[in-house]
């Protein structure tokens, strides 16, 4: 009998970015699996390869070789249309500086994915992800007109906003105040319980690694270890 | 220079494709201008007749309304003076083999291209007042502006049914002989009412008279170049917005205002620069293609003219780059400016910066008043030295006005269309987007509406003027048919008609009345106009000619014939400020007649304008005057096919054409088409210029909102998605555009019909906007703006979304 499959894995991996002057291999032979409502920690030095290797695993760019698979398929197989459709699925994306866009209300923010995805109801699913990260009675502010803290919480609720199965965070608290931080990885905790998300962060602090199953640290883009709490 | 290389010519270069759509739109607007200017002067250059240059140096001219008696020449040869007199005749002639050509008649042995050939004197078949004669002695000289007909005066006086009159004598003085004795002579001899003149004034007169039909196209070019001047603002704009940062740094490094102001006015003069040799250039290769349109509609309403070889001078080139130049700078100073205004490390963003922008509509709505307002003063004004200068001015106000009024606009629509956007998330985000980028998406507005206006205004402004023309070509071809030469003639040409045929007429069964028009040329107050006399209790009791408001018709028809009164048309009241009730001084023939205008009357054939007189008051002044064209009405009853067979039987033999008033009026809007063809070439310009423009912004737009469309991609965003949001842009950018030009349009037109053209023409024209070519033409542009969206859709939807959200 086979093991079930894990909701994504990483085999073998490479990437390499071909360069104008020359090729450089950021990333050298990584294996890596996640399962449902798991969270991982990827920490290592800056330009270690966690962005890469984030982009990687939310489809968003294919390895030079190795495969990552999520639910057993590969991404490099699918075509455009199926990306898309993955993307407004499955995948969701947290960034290091929130990317909230400036002209849309709090609300049209998280409300974003559903209408680029079709989805029915948009503003009530929306208004519900807000009410999660506990920012309803900011759904007609304009992301300038909120804190750090506030807008990484909507950028989480708009991640979270078609329920999706991958939870990519990108240094989520780099740009925050411990308080807020701490704030914002409970909601990640969350989501991984609650939704059921993988949760995969790639983080320079302690305190967000502490909250992963499983922290991996990188080197030169080489997996150094893989730590289970 | 080393801050020039790295942050103007760098980022220049990396934006290729966008720094060649700003080159290309400047080109264009100057390109336009060049080849007006060029195909202008190539067209109207050859006044000069041909003769002139073959015959030698003239010193003076003599001319008379209506022609100089021949036995003058030999008064004159009597002349105590060392000066020879040289009897000079024109007219058109086809020859076998070469269209219409010049025709001169002159004394062929006394005049010095006479060596006679060694064959003896020649015979020349060739068609003169649309008869097929023989000429003798003539021959066929053919010089660098082309072929010319000479025959001697004699034969050609009997070619042109001209018997006993000159129509110039060339006078060219002695050796050692002073120009003023002889002149004064000449005019001691001569009738106060001959003309005795420098050489040179015939073109000059020629120049003055066209000088409003080419000041008006050569303003509809610079519209191109305002255009031209949106696009390079917008350009400089983006580029200052774009590094406000990098300015910031510079500042703080300690580069002073001027230095960054200097900048940013070196990169404008470089596009401007770059932009206006590249309409030269192109302007000349334009000119060689209009240049023939041109002179026909000089021709056809102006007077004789050849075009000449297209010439671009040195001091045209200097003015297209200078023009170029100081276009850019102007265009480039208020951001230029701001970016002067940038504090050292100044960390506002774009976002601030747009949000300012957004804060400021409501002054732009004060300013659009005011300028409105200006424009509304401006149009008020008289013109000045024959120039409608008020209303370019207030052309000028209205563009600014609508430029001001455009970011309110921009806002106002997101606003009202909000709730329908909301559903659609494309329409969403581009609403959005263009409010977010104000500053950057009104400039574009208002450079595709001042396009729009253009084309919108002078559609409005011919249509009602065709409009306008059809009417009154109703009202005055009342005559069944109409009667001149089969020789095409131009305007400022009354080739006569056989002796005899008007008589011919006369007397076919079921002909009512046959009245005959003596058609000549005027000279007055240095201009030319046509002096002409018709049967006028004809006209009074067939004829529907429209008087201008609050005249009595019928009496001022009656009041004519047998006096010296005259009735005007609107141009020529209007050119020389003359009104019903004015005594008129007009030379004709020996003759100084002073008429008293009885009215005036709308006609749109001729802004030179026509002194008309019954018959029997010019044959009395010029009594062997012949008769230029006839108009035939029927009487009732009678069979106008049977007619017409009978009327061109009869005439035949006169080398007449006759033609059905129908026909003539289809000629008519013909010729008026066929003028206003180089205004819609002039409008496709325009609009080149406007969608190129539109291109350039929207690429703008997208490469400054690279990290937005990165992100919509990681949010799920198809490619299909992000090409349809950039149309969308591109749609809701033409539809505010063809609001906003649609008014701007609409006021412009007004300008050009009631002021413009009024005052450069003299025609009243009413106000008769084509709709459905507005239509049309709207939807036109509209899909051209969001074609021109395409590329830069392409470019956003192929953006790489991991390398474009990472850069910050
Ligand atoms: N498009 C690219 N072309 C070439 N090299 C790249 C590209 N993107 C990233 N790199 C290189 O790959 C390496 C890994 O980059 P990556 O962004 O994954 O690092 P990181 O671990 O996320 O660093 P940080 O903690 O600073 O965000 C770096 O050395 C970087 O210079
Ligand atoms: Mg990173």
């Amino acid at each position: 009998m086979r093991p079930p499959l894990a909701r994504l894995e990483l085999r073998n991996v490479s990437k390499t970015y071909a360069d104008a002057s020359q090729p450089v291999e950021v990333l050298h032979g990584i294996s890596l699996t996640a399962e449902a409502g798991s969270i991982t920690a990827l920490v290592g030095r800056s330009g270690c390869g966690k962005t890469t290797l984030l982009n990687l695993a939310g489809a968003m760019d294919f390895p030079t070789t190795g495969e990552v698979l999520i639910d057993g398929r590969s991404t490099a197989s699918l075509n455009d249309r199926e990306l898309t459709a993955l993307r407004r699925t499955r995948v969701g994306f947290v960034f290091q500086f929130f990317q909230l866009l400036p002209t849309l209300t709090v609300l049209e923010n998280v409300e974003l994915p559903l209408l680029l995805a079709g989805a029915a109801k948009p503003a009530e699913t929306a208004r519900d992800r807000l009410r999660w990260v506990e920012l309803e009675d900011k759904a007609a502010s304009l992301p300038h007109q909120l804190s750090g803290g506030q807008m990484q919480r909507v950028a989480i609720a708009r991640a979270l906003a078609h329920s999706p199965d991958i939870l990519i965070a990108d240094e989520p608290t780099g740009n925050l105040d411990t308080a807020s931080g701490d704030q914002v990885l409970d909601l990640l905790r969350d989501a991984a319980r609650n939704f059921g998300s993988t949760v995969l962060i790639a983080t320079h602090s302690a305190e967000a690694a502490s909250i992963a199953g499983t922290r991996v640290q990188l080197r030169d883009g080489r997996i150094q270890s893989i730590d289970r709490a | 220079m080393k801050l020039l290389r790295s942050l103007i010519l760098r980022p220049l270069r990396r934006d290729p494709l966008r720094t060649a759509l700003t080159i290309l739109s400047v080109a264009l607007g100057i390109a336009v201008i060049v080849a007006i200017d060029l195909a202008g002067d190539a067209a109207t250059g050859s006044f000069r007749a041909s003769m002139e240059t073959l015959a030698g140096k003239t010193d003076l001219e003599i001319l008379a309304n209506g022609g100089i008696d021949e036995p003058w020449i030999g008064a004159l040869d009597a002349l105590p003076v060392r000066a020879t007199f040289s009897p000079v005749m024109e007219g058109q002639a086809v020859v076998d083999g070469a269209g219409p050509i010049p025709f001169y008649g002159v004394d062929l042995v006394a005049a010095a291209l006479e060596a006679p050939e060694p064959g003896g004197s020649q015979t020349v078949t060739a068609t003169v007042s649309g008869r097929r004669q023989e000429l003798k002695p003539a021959r066929l000289v053919h010089s660098d502006s082309g072929d010319i007909l000479v025959a001697d005066i004699a034969a050609a006086q009997q070619a042109l049914g001209r018997f006993g009159k000159l129509d110039r004598i060339d006078v060219t003085i002695g050796h050692g002989e002073d120009l003023a004795r002889v002149e004064q002579a000449i005019r001691a001899m001569l009738p106060p009412a001959y003309l005795v003149e420098r050489p040179g004034v015939r073109s000059d007169e020629n120049q003055r008279m066209l000088r409003a039909f080419r000041w008006n196209l050569r303003v509809l070019g610079y519209i191109s170049l305002v255009v031209g001047a949106f696009l390079i603002y917008n350009t400089i704009s983006i580029s200052v917005v774009r590094r406000r940062g990098e300015i910031g740094v510079l500042r703080a490094l300690g580069a002073g205002r001027a230095a960054v102001l200097g900048l940013f006015l070196a990169e404008a003069l470089l596009l401007g620069v770059a932009g206006a040799a590249l309409g030269i250039a192109l302007g000349r290769l334009l000119a060689g293609v209009t240049v023939r349109t041109i002179s026909e509609t000089v021709n056809a309403l102006y007077t004789t003219s050849r075009p000449t070889p297209v010439e671009l001078t040195w001091s045209e080139a200097w003015m297209g780059l200078l023009t170029g130049a100081v276009v850019a700078l102007a265009s480039a100073f208020a951001p230029a400016r701001e970016a002067m205004m940038v504090a050292p490390v100044e960390a506002m963003g774009r976002g601030a910066h747009e949000h300012r922008a957004r804060l400021r509509w409501r002054r732009g709505l004060v300013w659009a008043g005011l300028f409105a307002a200006a424009a509304l003063a401006a149009s008020q004004a008289r013109p000045l030295d024959g120039y409608p200068v008020g209303g370019y001015v207030a052309a000028l106000f209205s563009i600014g006005a609508a430029a001001f009024a455009a970011p309110a606009l921009v806002l106002a629509a997101n606003y009202f269309t909000r709730a329908v956007t909301r559903r659609r998330v494309a329409a969403l985000l581009a609403g959005r987007s263009l409010t977010a980028s104000l500053s950057r998406s009104s400039v574009v507005v208002a450079a595709l509406a001042t396009a729009i206006a253009m084309m919108a205004s002078v559609g409005i402004m011919v249509g009602s003027f065709r409009e306008t023309v059809a009417l009154w070509l109703d009202v005055q071809l009342r005559a069944d048919f109409y009667v001149r030469t089969s020789a095409r003639s131009a305007a400022g040409q009354f080739p006569a008609l056989a002796d005899g045929a008007v008589a011919a007429l006369q007397f076919i069964p079921g002909v009512a009345a046959v009245d005959a028009f003596h058609g000549t040329e005027l000279h007055f107050r240095g201009e030319r106009s046509t002096l002409g006399s018709g049967n006028l209790e004809i006209v009074r009791r067939y004829g529907r000619l429209r008087f201008i408001a609050g005249e009595n018709r019928d009496a001022i028809l009656r009041s004519l014939p047998g006096r010296d009164r005259a009735i005007i048309s609107e141009p020529f009241a209007l050119r020389n400020s003359i009104h019903a009730g004015d005594r008129l001084t007009i030379p004709i023939g020996a003759h100084t007649v002073v008429l008293t205008v009885a009215g005036i009357y709308y006609d749109y054939s001729s802004s030179q304008g026509y002194v008309i007189l019954d018959n029997s008051t010019l044959l009395r002044y010029l009594p062997n005057q012949p008769a230029t064209n006839a108009a035939v009405y029927l009487a009732p009853g009678a069979d106008r096919a049977v007619v017409l067979r009978a009327l061109r039987l009869r005439t035949a033999a006169y080398g007449v054409s006759v033609a059905p008033n129908s026909e003539l009026r289809r000629a008519s809007i013909e010729i008026f088409d066929r003028t206003f063809a180089i205004t819609w070439a002039l409008e496709a310009v325009a609009i080149l210029v406007a969608m190129l423009g539109a291109a350039n912004s929207l690429l703008a737009l997208v490469l400054d909102r690279r990290r937005e469309l990165g992100l919509l991609r990681y949010l799920g965003a198809s490619a299909a998605q992000i090409r349809g949001m950039i149309l969308t842009e591109a749609a809701f950018l033409g539809l505010l555009a063809a609001i906003l030009g649609l008014a701007l349009g609409g006021a412009l037109s007004l300008l050009l019909v009631f002021v413009v053209n009024k005052q450069s023409f003299g025609w009243t024209i009413q106000f008769h906007p084509p709709r459905e070519l507005l239509a049309g033409a709207l939807a036109l542009v509209w899909c051209v703006t969001v074609l021109a969206g395409l590329y830069p859709a392409r470019v956003a939807s192929r953006l790489n979304p991991i390398d474009v959200i990472h850069e910050e």
